[in-house]
């Protein structure tokens, strides 16, 4: 019971905000975000015997949080929002110059069709290989390497749109 | 776009530049070994290869939106009130066997005690006298009055108009879940026990009644059945006449 406990406090402090993040970029709601991650967590505590491995850890969450998510989805698939830019947060902490690209960056990512700014988001935040995100989504390498093209293809696109940007990706 | 042939690139030429731009945009900072050779062959690409890399640092810090302060600590303490409640269902579901066990063995004592397993009165009337074997003994000094007697004999509507032999005890019992008077008297060798009982129909009526050891009467009255059970030294026969002489009905 007690190496139950102190494993997972080791999970929630170490892996809690890569999951909000990750579910926030799922689901561009903080709240939901929130709620999702406390879901899995939950979800995660229950069945935490049956994680042999740390270090598959994050992708196993991961797993978790992206089943939770579509069972939400399933339940309230009315109620999902079309994603809005008051949605997006702020941060503190950052120069006012940088938290502008910051917003911008956002707004380009959260307009990304689902199914190509999830990879990326597992790539870049996450930290994960092709191999790797082509078992977490369960698609084929290929597939996910094209839609990572893709993703990063789009941004750029959108930033040669607004020329005053492009010290972002040319600096 | 192809992964998986990149040896065959490497053995072939430098691969093309659409080639180049779709893998490079994939993966900004992959360390295949032909993608790798392919910068080092042409300058530009290597300059698309740090673009790209310095691009996703910046996506990187955009992709890190904050993470609420308490989102850590709400995690923790919900997962202990969870584990808190699943305990308090433990200890509950735990009370809930040590009650149902006790309950099962209150019923049990209760069932071998007043159950209604003891279809007439005399049955009863023999296993009441049985549970209390030892309660009473004919050398008890312990004696009731008459006026002691008829108090409690109000709550039958009757009373007794004299004395009708040495009365050890005189108490309301249940007698199978019937409020009775248990009176004890001092009989020839053992105690003689005489119940007043209201008449009620699920036990039948047993006018005459025995085992091995005590014999038993049943007299019937308008309202109540008054029994008499004494060992088989005493005579039944006196028993019954000095109650019917003496036992008077307000109604």
């Amino acid at each position: 019971m007690a190496t139950k406990q102190v494993r997972y406090e080791a999970l929630v402090k170490a892996l809690h905000g890569d999951l909000y993040r990750y579910g926030y970029w799922l689901t561009h709601d903080k709240q939901v975000a929130e709620d999702l991650v406390q879901e899995t967590f939950l979800r995660a505590w229950r069945a935490l015997d049956s994680l042999k491995d740390e270090k598959a850890a994050k992708s196993w969450l991961i797993t978790i949080l992206r089943r939770e998510n579509a069972r939400r989805f399933e339940r309230k698939r009315f109620d999902m929002s079309e994603y809005e830019e008051a949605n997006i947060m702020d941060t503190q902490a950052t120069s006012a110059e940088q938290e502008i690209e910051n917003h911008w960056l956002r707004d380009k990512i959260a307009q990304l069709a689902p199914e190509y700014s999830e990879p990326l988001i597992l790539q870049v935040l996450g930290g994960y290989s092709g191999e790797d995100i082509a078992n977490m989504l369960n698609l084929n390498k290929n597939t996910v390497m094209t839609r990572l093209f893709r993703a990063r293809h789009q941004l750029k696109d959108a930033l040669e749109k607004e020329p005053e940007k492009m010290r972002l990706i040319h600096e | 776009m192809n992964d998986n042939n990149t040896s065959n690139d490497m053995n072939n030429n430098i691969m093309d530049d659409l080639q180049y731009r779709r893998r490079i945009y994939a993966e900004p900072s992959s360390q295949d070994k032909d993608l790798i050779a392919a910068q080092n062959a042409d300058p530009t690409k290597k300059q698309l290869a740090q673009t790209l890399c310095q691009f996703d640092e910046k996506l990187k810090q955009a992709m890190k939106i904050p993470v609420p302060d308490d989102l850590c600590h709400k995690l923790l303490l919900r997962q202990t009130l969870a584990s808190h409640q699943q305990e308090k269902r433990k200890s509950r579901i735990h009370l809930a066997l040590a009650a149902s066990v006790a309950i099962t063995a209150g019923l049990i004592v209760h069932y071998f005690q007043f159950s209604n397993s003891h279809t007439n009165l005399g049955d009863y009337a023999l296993a009441h006298i049985y549970y209390e074997q030892g309660t009473f003994s004919n050398d008890d000094n312990n004696r009731v009055s008459l006026t002691a007697l008829n108090k409690k004999m109000t709550s039958f509507n009757g009373s007794f108009n004299d004395s009708m032999g040495e009365l050890i005890s005189a108490d309301y019992c249940r007698f199978d879940g019937m409020k009775s008077l248990h009176l004890v008297f001092k009989g020839l060798t053992d105690t003689v026990t005489v119940f007043i009982v209201p008449k009620k129909e699920h036990l039948a009526f047993t006018d005459k009644f025995n085992d091995n050891k005590l014999q038993g009467r049943s007299f019937a009255f308008k309202e109540n059945n008054i029994l008499v059970v004494a060992d088989k030294n005493e005579s039944l026969d006196n028993w019954q006449r000095t109650i019917n002489n003496n036992i008077s009905w307000s109604i």
